[in-house]
């Protein structure tokens, strides 16, 4: 019986000194505050989420296991919230467990993952990792440029956090087979989808695209997708229910363009598995990061042009045009102007201005106007100052609102950085009945100890509201307290 | 009993030794002309740089600069460099166009779904690895500052004196 336990030791050690390998990744992230205007005192509470994958040659597993720890009970949970098998050569992609899979531009499915973002909901309080993955199996064929895709599983509704039964946080089934083709540079996709739920009719939804280079300089991507329960495929009507995105991007000398044309309509699947192009630019600036429109898929239509123009190697314009518009009985129309200018001076220091117009009457914002730059001044080689400032200005209802950010910092490389961030507004949503404006103040310290663990804490005031990150938009909660996250690879 | 603790060691052995040899897989992308390209076909002859971006990062567009110098000045070294976009459906359409208006010099592949970054248990933008030949990952650095430039040559260098 022993020879049996050391000849499997000596056969695990010999393959394991050849070829397979665990990897591993742990996210802490510690906090003691609490939310400024709720009455709770502030309290300790802890998240984590450990990652452990093993790989031998073409198959490899993984687990997430995700914790959470605060002073109320109905918030804690200890989760294995992901399992993962992939079997994977260069024509076969075979997958079980929770995985991410897009069909097309995402009109039909979009699952996703925001690096480093964690969640937390108003209603529930429970802190949970940002992700919407599916449950179930996939498997994938290549061969030159022909592909197919099968998949089968539950979408996770992210709104739930883990302490929820996976009935509530997967409320749809989908099964889906999709293909591409791929000739004269172009590629022809199709993809059938069927969805299940708790709603007594099951949904068959269909989807034709189309990409590729036109006159060998100009990329497009063209799709159109509906739910054949509906009515036929051609049904664009106010009745239908469909989704369009058409892409055109090209370049000329020094000059690039991207423009892009959306039209949806009845067009939210299931719980929100699907995930179209908003086509409103993703702003990496604070103030206009938090002021997105926010896609509505059940009805809206538009468009986004950006043009880039490099004037020189380290400067760039960047200007952009966006429209949506909604029809909800009322008519809304977000438009947007961009223009950002982007240099480099002495050929080491970086600078950026941008002004920004925009209307928004989901939000009953007119006329704002922001305006802010983004600065680093290097003091030598490998360390600098950062000085960030922007303003905000509409009107609500005839009054005037005010929206400022200021922030100054330095770094060492990414070694280290340390960051105080001022935040005022006068926005009348956000303050009490006492107030006349609201200041958030904060610090984050950054320090990366090697490559393989940070530590990142945050001590101050922190202004919440709506956030976008890769993509995808959702709702952060103010904070006051202290912050101290740890993120080790191993 | 001492069974159990040869396991237990065994077991420990087989985690120390596979953390510190992450290998790579095989990726295969489309490239900006709608074509499938492999990290085997674009590889490095002794070192590959894998840089993975998004159009809305703004550190990503500071590296990319350092990048595309990097893959001059070291291509005959056998050093090359690969560029994973990570803009996903929302704002892949403008990758194209800002490639060359930055005019990036080394091939950049699509993820849609940044399914590589995953794999790779990555959580910043810009994250750069550094893989030999054989795949092996040697080296990993998350996020992009000023001065992070000379860190990157300094390791470039040293791998390829090892």
């Amino acid at each position: 019986m022993k020879k049996k336990y050391v000849y499997l030791i000596c056969l695990l050690l010999i393959i394991g000194s050849v070829k397979a390998q665990f990897s591993a990744y742990n996210l802490m992230e510690y906090q003691y505050g609490k939310l400024p205007d709720n009455n709770e005192d502030s309290f300790s509470s802890i998240y984590d989420r450990f990652m452990l994958n093993y790989s031998l040659q073409k198959f490899k597993a993984g687990i997430t296991l995700e914790n959470f720890y605060s002073p109320i009970e109905d918030r804690n949970y200890t989760r294995l919230s992901q399992f993962k098998l992939q079997y994977k050569t260069k024509s076969f992609d075979i997958k079980a467990g929770h995985f991410y899979e897009t069909i097309g531009r995402g009109l039909l499915l979009r699952s996703f993952e925001i690096p480093g973002a964690i969640l937390e909901d108003l209603s529930y309080r429970s802190r949970h990792y940002f992700h919407k993955d599916i449950r179930g199996v996939s498997a994938k064929y290549r061969y030159k440029s022909f592909s197919l895709k099968v998949l089968y599983g539950n979408p996770l509704n992210y709104l739930f956090p883990p302490t929820f039964d996976d009935d509530l946080r997967r409320p749809d089934e989908v099964a889906a087979i999709t293909t591409e083709y791929g000739f004269l540079n172009q590629t022809l996709g199709v993809s059938v989808m069927q969805l299940k739920n708790d709603s007594p009719e099951t949904m068959y939804y269909n989807s034709l695209n189309l990409s590729g280079l036109l006159f060998s300089s100009v990329s497009y991507y063209a799709e159109l997708a509906h739910n054949i329960n509906k009515g036929n495929f051609l049904n664009l009507n106010d009745d239908g229910a469909y989704g369009f995105y058409l892409s055109l991007s090209s370049s000329f000398g020094n000059l690039g363009m991207s423009l892009e044309l959306k039209e949806y309509n009845n067009f939210l699947i299931g719980s929100g598995i699907n995930e179209p192009p908003a086509l409103v630019k993703e702003h990496a600036y604070r103030l206009l990061n938090r002021s997105t429109h926010v896609l509505q898929p059940t009805n809206e239509k538009g468009y986004q042009l950006e043009l880039f123009y490099s004037l020189s190697e380290s400067s760039i314009l960047t200007f952009n045009i966006t429209r949506a518009e909604n029809n909800f009985e009322q008519k809304y129309v977000f438009e947007e102007y961009f223009l950002e200018y982007s240099t480099g001076l002495a050929d080491k220091h970086d600078l950026k201005l941008f002004i920004d117009y925009a209307k928004d009457p989901f939000k009953q914002e007119e006329k704002r106007i922001t305006t802010g730059m983004n600065s680093q001044w290097m003091l030598t080689k490998t360390s600098g100052i950062n000085l960030d400032y922007e303003y905000q200005n509409f009107k609500r209802f005839g009054s005037n609102v005010t929206n400022q950010l200021l922030s100054v910092g330095m770094t060492i490389k990414s070694k280290f950085s340390c960051n105080l961030i001022l935040e005022r507004s006068n926005d009348p949503f956000l303050l009490n009945d006492n107030e006349s404006n609201r200041t958030w103040l904060g610090t984050n310290f950054n320090y990366k100890i090697n490559s393989k663990h940070q530590i990142q804490l945050f001590a101050g005031n922190r202004r919440g509201g709506p956030a976008c990150n890769s993509g995808i938009c959702y709702e952060v909660l103010d904070f006051k307290g202290v912050e101290l996250r740890i993120s080790s690879r191993f | 009993m001492r069974i159990r603790k040869v396991f237990f060691i065994t077991f420990l052995l087989l985690i120390a030794h596979g953390l510190y040899a992450q290998q790579i897989s095989n990726f295969s992308y489309k490239d900006l002309n709608n074509s499938y390209q492999s990290f085997e076909e674009l590889k490095g002859e002794k070192l590959t740089l894998i840089d993975f971006w998004a159009s809305w990062c703004k550190p990503c567009k500071k590296a990319i600069k350092e990048l595309n110098k990097i893959s001059v000045d070291y291509q005959e070294k056998g050093v090359k460099v690969i560029g994973i976009n990570c803009d996903g459906p929302r704002s892949v359409a403008k990758v194209k166009p800002l490639t060359k208006v930055l005019k990036i010099k080394y091939p950049i592949l699509l993820d849609l779904d940044s399914e590589l970054m995953k794999e790779l248990n990555l959580s910043a933008f810009p994250s750069l690895i550094i893989v030999n030949d054989t795949g092996k990952i040697l080296w990993i650095h998350e996020g992009f500052q000023s001065g992070d430039e000379v860190v990157i040559k300094n390791k470039i260098d040293k791998l390829l004196s090892l």
